[in-house]
């Protein structure tokens, strides 16, 4: 069941002349499921958010978040939402629990219950102890658990989390990644932009990659890799006899390319898992032996690259 | 403890409102720079303008130190001596606080206490004056009263020159009036006695200081608003009004460019991503403002009242004017805010907006010594309304005596505060 509905979303910025940010995007977003929007920087992902979040008036298309568009009803997409932005977005001279109450005002909590939930929200982001010193003191990492946090305080349906875990160190990171996938447990549907293929295949039930503003493929990780064709790549080196290595190996069951590269034996294969014992047998029946073994599945990078022509990361 | 599908929440806008006040407010408290401008500089300024024109709750110019030479020997068989006639005007109690008079024993001694910077005139009497003015022929030799001025002391030369001629043009009238009588008998033939007669009158005219004339001037002064125009306006209250609305202005800018502040630092668009709606948020922001401009008008005008004893005026029209000019001040900053990017523009741009304002408004010249064009052109601006407002409340007026000078302010501040709403509304659509 869907509980974010994207309909041919655009987003063209000083029209008619300007940039066209976002160009038709279309995807849902099933209850309970992190959705990732995968792509290099300017893709559009954040306009993408932004236009989710009623910050942007979309320029054609709409979108239902919890039944409500942001097109006509953004009063009620709003009280959907709990919107973590790219930037941390606290008041520095304020201390930690300081910024909880206030942002729990700003969306409508008072009282014993607004205290609460800053209560639980502290708990949860593992801040209790420091919540009474000014965020201006805190770590990166620190600072990127509270803005998560006050996206949290009110209990959002749906949560919009862009590129959280952008220039932090890797432990921060991976404690808000784990956040990520508790909440998601708790059953926390979740809207993730990230332009690292790695937090996208760990966290996402669902992919969308998207590049200059278009939607170009969505659906899993193993779709998305099934669907543009990709195989396989083994890279090995041998102690001696290389070019006539080769050309056995490319008649094994299961290779569909073998090239030397340089100093090395590079095949593309269907299923690395089975085809590497066959690949050993064969090294040793003409009396060689493999030294080296490098095996990189098909991932989002070469998808990515398959539909673009180009890196992830350029 | 679950966290998904929390219910919608309806905390009252009036809420939000305050939060956001309080919040900008707490910031404002801890920018000391931004507090010092606020509070400490209009207080500094009037202080500083106040001491120049004298201080105190009226206008008047430190007294003119005269050092006075009086070589005047006298002219037989005339009681009187002219020249001491002239320093008894100087040392008159009714010119004290304009000129302070030293005696010196010699013309040098007099020009020496000038030369030194002790005094700014040297007032130097001949010995031949009262020979001069007593003299029965009208060829007698004219006697000469030194005036040895420094230079750049302007003012004080100028009113001891004015004194000191005053007393002379007095004589001078008195002896063709007593040489006329003195020819007219002459040729009466009672020429000696009628002599006598026209020194006696000199005489008497110089002793008496000219009391006994026959025309005088009286100083009126037209009606302003504000009903008792008799009330004096102290000029350090009148500065003190222009200095504090035209820091209102920059206090209001301070406070209200915290939106690009918190546009550029992302918390004012997370802000518009809550369900607090665009007018709560804006409402917040224009409260914090208006409260903070407010409270720094009551801290000056309490400050005024205690560091200088200026007497504002009734309590209900100041605070009918305390709290217009802090709406304008609060309309005016948003406006500026909303047609800038950037914490340098609104800075630039502010200044520039407030320094015009405040020159053609009459914040640095005061309202009351404006008149024609001008005083027409002060009412261009909401300042210049406020000031006539603040001049006739400090002269005794009323609430009803400055009905306009609430009304049209605070339309202009209604005027600024929509437009700002609209600006804001198309950026943050």
């Amino acid at each position: 069941m869907s509980i974010v509905e994207v309909q041919e979303l655009c987003k063209q910025y000083d029209p008619p002349k300007g940039v066209l940010a976002v160009d038709g995007v279309s995807f849902h977003i099933d209850k309970g499921e992190i959705f990732s929007l995968l792509g290099p920087n300017g893709a559009g992902k954040s306009t993408t958010i932004s236009m989710l979040s009623c910050l942007l008036r979309p320029s054609g298309g709409d979108a239902l978040v919890d039944g409500h568009s942001v097109v006509t009803d953004s009063q009620a997409v709003k009280e959907a939402i709990g919107v973590v932005p790219q930037d941390i977005a606290l008041y520095p001279d304020m201390s930690a629990r300081e910024n909880l109450l206030f942002w729990g005002k700003m969306y409508g909590l008072a009282g014993a219950e607004l205290h609460a939930r800053v209560d639980e929200v502290l708990e949860l982001i593992t801040l209790v102890d420091r919540q009474k010193d000014r965020v201006e003191k805190f770590s990166g990492g620190m600072k990127r658990r509270v803005n998560i946090g006050v996206a949290l305080l009110h209990k959002p349906r749906v949560l919009y989390l862009d590129e959280p875990t952008v220039g932090i160190d890797p432990q921060s990171r991976r404690s808000i990644l784990d956040g990520i996938l508790a909440l998601r447990d708790q059953g926390m549907t979740i809207l993730y932009t990230t332009h690292y293929m790695a937090e996208a295949q760990e966290l996402s039930d669902r992919i969308g990659i998207v590049d200059h503003g278009k939607m170009i493929a969505v659906g899993t990780n193993e779709e998305l890799v099934r669907s543009v064709g990709e195989e396989a790549h083994v890279e090995l080196s041998v102690d001696h006899y290389l070019e006539g290595m080769v050309e056995r190996w490319a008649d094994v069951p299961g290779v569909t390319k073998a090239m030397i590269d340089e100093e090395r034996a590079v095949l593309l294969v269907q299923d690395a898992n089975e085809v590497l014992p066959r690949l050993f047998e064969a090294a040793a029946a003409a009396g060689s032996r493999i030294t080296e073994v490098n095996v990189t599945e098909p991932n989002l990078e070469m998808v990515f690259l398959h539909l673009t022509g180009r890196a992830l990361r350029e | 403890m679950g966290w998904a599908e929390g219910a919608p929440h309806n905390d009252p806008a009036v809420s939000r409102i305050l939060a956001i006040a309080w919040k900008d407010l707490r910031s404002t408290m801890r920018n000391v720079p931004a507090l010092a401008m606020m509070l400490v500089a209009p207080l500094a300024l009037a202080a500083l303008l106040g001491f120049a024109f004298g201080g105190g709750q009226s206008f008047s110019i430190s007294a003119t130190k005269v050092a006075v030479a009086n070589a005047d020997t006298g002219t037989a068989g005339v009681a009187e001596n002219a020249g001491n006639v002239v320093v008894g005007v100087m040392k008159s109690p009714d010119l004290r606080d304009i000129i302070t008079v030293g005696d010196k024993p010699s013309a040098a001694a007099a020009r020496t206490s000038v030369d030194d910077g002790k005094s700014t005139t040297a007032v130097i009497i001949p010995a031949d004056l009262s020979a001069a003015i007593f003299a029965t022929s009208p060829t007698a030799p004219m006697a000469v009263v030194e005036l040895y001025e420094n230079p750049t002391q302007e003012i004080g030369g100028a009113i001891t020159e004015s004194i000191v001629g005053q007393a002379l043009l007095g004589f001078n009238g008195a002896r063709a009036a007593a040489l006329a009588a003195s020819g007219l008998a002459t040729a009466n033939g009672d020429g000696e006695r009628a002599g006598k007669l026209a020194q006696q009158a000199a005489e008497t005219y110089m002793r008496d200081g000219g009391a006994a004339a026959a025309v005088s001037v009286a100083q009126r002064a037209p009606r302003l608003p504000g009903g008792e125009s008799t009330k004096d306006v102290g000029v350090t209250g009148t500065i003190l009004a222009g200095m504090m609305i035209f820091f209102m202005f920059f206090g209001a800018n301070n406070v209200a460019r915290t939106i690009i502040d918190e546009d550029r630092a992302g918390t004012l668009p997370r802000l518009f991503t809550t369900p607090t709606s665009r007018h709560t948020i804006l409402g917040g922001k224009y409260s914090s403002v208006f409260v903070t401009v407010t409270v720094q008008a009551v801290i000056l005008l309490v400050a005024g009242r205690l560091i200088f004893s200026i007497d504002w005026g009734r309590l209900d029209a100041v605070a009918a004017l305390t709290l217009v000019a802090a709406a304008v001040a609060s309309g005016l900053a948003l406006l500026v805010i909303s047609l800038v990017r950037t914490p340098a523009q609104a800075g630039a741009i502010g200044a520039g907006v407030y320094l015009v304002l405040a020159l053609v408004g009459g914040n640095f010249t005061g309202t009351a010594a404006a008149g024609g064009t001008y005083a027409q052109i002060q009412k261009l601006t909401p300042n210049g309304w406020l000031l006539q407002g603040w001049d006739a409340v400090m002269r005794g007026g009323g609430l009803a005596d400055i009905g306009l000078n609430l009304l049209v302010p605070l339309l202009f501040a209604v005027a600024f505060f929509a437009v700002a709403a609209l600006r804001f509304r198309k950026r943050y659509a």
